[in-house]
């Protein structure tokens, strides 16, 4: 079962630090976004394996959407 | 007179019926439809939320009828949750919908009499049809029947009541159910109120109302659902997945506070070393760059016994966290800065949010935590339209006004009346001290440049503005660093991160016998 990693806010990405296949623990950033003239952190809610990123750098994303999937 | 008695005891049996007669609500036919819509029944409820087989009911043999009562549609008592009283007025929408007549209304003025005499805690469950339009047992008029119209005349005490309740006893109003005209004030007027997601609605008035009275079509939910209450409008505190989610909050909430505004908030046992630091990990939190964002939840749960923290409106006013953690087994109330929302600016709702929490632990006797990382109070036009003044001010006048033990903790910046607000030195927290990360200053560094330098940058060429700004910003930055205030004597200290749990604990043992005495007045003027 995939565990949904949301954005915790409306803005921009812009670096995306962590790739489908990469092994991640609960708190490790897998991106970040800008906002507000705030870098904001995406964090793995959950230790597992990225398996879908569904953004790319520069796209906007809405508060709550979904930006990436862990297994 | 041996006849008479005779007679009394002869209808023993008959009492224990009807009291049977009375715990079956509206029949089993109405009770399954209620729980087809995913609804626990009144009695179903108190059996969770009390400890079990501490509820004492009153009132049971009322309703229309002598013979086979309904409790008029509210189940009233009170019992123990872990081991301390409660009263409770459940509504029960089974009978008659939940909807408050005159001796359902009758039995819960007896009850909020009993919890206010004995101070202990008040809550009720909500779930009704909202106040009785019936000319029978009700407050309006039907079939012809209009002899009970005027009867409102002499109703609404309850709203009093729970206005002067307020801040004597703990007050929760829960909504498990609809909520509309009468049965909306309630949890309006208390402290805590929990919904239960899309199964519970509030609003001064119901659908029907609505479209007659200003034209407007509207579903329930749309309405006053759990996602309007606790997103947008602030007035639920926490949305719950369904009832039993619902009851188990209510035990938790109530497990931070004493039962009346007399005593203490009960310390819970902690069986690890209160003192020993956070590990490592706390040290990675706060970002080398000042304009990263971090997870202030993750610091909370850090600082807090077994990283348990319950939040409180987590989904509304997000630039601000509120809510209540122990330490060392000590409950202590929690208002911290979210960076990760709007840089976590201070704006009308953050204000409303934070100087809520404050004056409900000042209240309760519960100590306070304030962890700031504030770019300061939201500026411009729109603010300014919203009242920005009005409810910041709000905030200030809660912090100053509080005299429970205050804890001040500067974790990164800390700018403007936002460090007034977060319980700045002036404020007199018991205990300020600052990560080696903190800033306190007038205005960020950027923001000094743009007002002392406006000549000279108004007179360079555009493009080499930018630059001129971030040159002399560098200058000045080294200066707002919590070194320098240290150094002054103006707070306490600067401290390692791991360090946090430790000062913060035996800060609240050293203000334990903490009293603060103010100039005697009926209350202050509140900038609401």
């Amino acid at each position: 079962m995939a565990v949904e990693v949301r954005s915790p806010i409306t803005g921009n990405v812009w670096k995306i630090l962590k790739a489908v296949g990469d092994m991640v623990e609960e708190y490790d950033l897998i991106m970040i976004l800008e906002s507000m003239k705030m870098e904001i952190p995406v964090e793995a809610p959950q230790s597992g394996k990225i398996v879908a990123i569904k953004v790319k750098e520069g796209e906007s994303v809405i508060e709550e959407d979904v930006v990436a999937l862990i297994e | 007179m041996i006849e008479e008695e005779k007679t009394g005891y002869a209808d023993i049996d008959r009492l224990h019926e009807k009291r049977e007669i009375a715990r079956q609500g509206g029949g089993p036919e109405k009770i399954k439809r209620q729980h087809d819509r995913g609804k626990l029944t009144a009695r179903e409820r108190l059996n969770l939320l009390f400890d079990e087989g501490t509820f004492c009911e009153i009132g049971i043999l009322g309703g229309e009828s002598v013979e086979s009562p309904d409790a008029d549609g509210v189940v009233a008592g009170y019992g123990k949750i872990e081991g301390r009283y409660a009263g409770v007025v459940a509504y029960d929408y089974t009978v008659k919908g939940g909807s408050m007549g005159q001796v359902g209304e009758e039995k819960a003025t007896r009850i909020r009499e009993i919890a206010l005499k004995s101070k202990f805690p008040m809550i009720w469950l909500l779930d009704s049809g909202g106040a009785r339009i019936d000319p029978k047992s009700g407050f309006g008029a039907g079939g012809g029947d209009t002899a009970r119209v005027a009867i409102f005349a002499n109703t609404g005490y309850l709203f009093k009541e729970e206005s002067l309740m307020s801040g004597v006893i703990p007050l929760v109003g829960a909504m498990l159910g609809p909520g509309f005209a009468g049965t909306a004030y309630i949890p309006g007027l208390s402290d805590f109120v929990p919904m239960v997601k899309g199964k519970s609605f509030m609003g001064l008035a119901g659908p029907p109302l609505v479209k007659m009275v200003v034209g407007e079509e509207i579903s329930e939910n749309d309405l006053g659902g759990s996602q309007v209450h606790c997103t947008v409008s602030g007035v639920g505190d926490l949305e719950v997945e369904d009832d039993a989610a619902c009851i188990r909050a209510i035990r938790e909430y109530l497990s931070f506070f004493p039962p009346n505004c007399d005593e203490k908030p009960p310390r819970r046992e902690y069986a690890g070393d209160p003192e020993a630091l956070i590990d490592d990990r706390v040290l990675s939190i706060v970002p080398e760059n000042p304009r990263g964002a971090y997870n202030m939840h993750r610091l909370i749960k850090m600082i807090v016994d077994d990283g348990c923290f319950f939040e409180m409106k987590p989904q509304w006013g997000r630039n601000i966290i509120t809510g209540f953690g122990r330490i060392g087994g000590y409950p202590i109330g929690i208002v911290a800065n979210n960076p990760m929302v709007y840089g976590g600016v201070l704006d009308i709702n953050a204000s409303d949010k934070a100087a809520r929490q404050i004056w409900l632990c000042d209240a309760f006797n519960i100590p306070l935590l304030f962890l700031s990382d504030v770019p300061g109070f939201m500026v411009g036009s729109k603010a300014e339209k919203d009242g920005i003044i009005r409810h910041g001010a709000k905030l200030i006048h809660a912090v100053a006004e509080a005299t429970v033990p205050k804890f001040t903790i500067i974790v990164r910046k800390s700018y403007g009346a936002g460090y007034y607000a977060m319980c700045g030195k002036a404020f007199d927290p018991d205990l300020i001290v600052a990560w080696p990360t903190g800033e306190i200053s007038v205005m960020g560094a950027e923001g000094m440049v743009s007002i002392f330098a406006k000549k000279m940058l108004d007179a360079a060429p555009e493009e080499e503005r930018a630059a001129m700004v971030a040159g002399m910003a560098d200058l000045i930055k080294p200066h707002l660093n919590v070194k320098m205030a240290a150094a002054q004597g103006y707070i306490d200290d600067i401290i390692d991160p791991r360090e946090t749990r430790r000062v913060l604990f035996r800060a609240l043992e050293f203000t334990k016998n903490k009293k603060i005495y103010r100039h005697p007045r009926k209350h202050g003027v509140y900038p609401v």
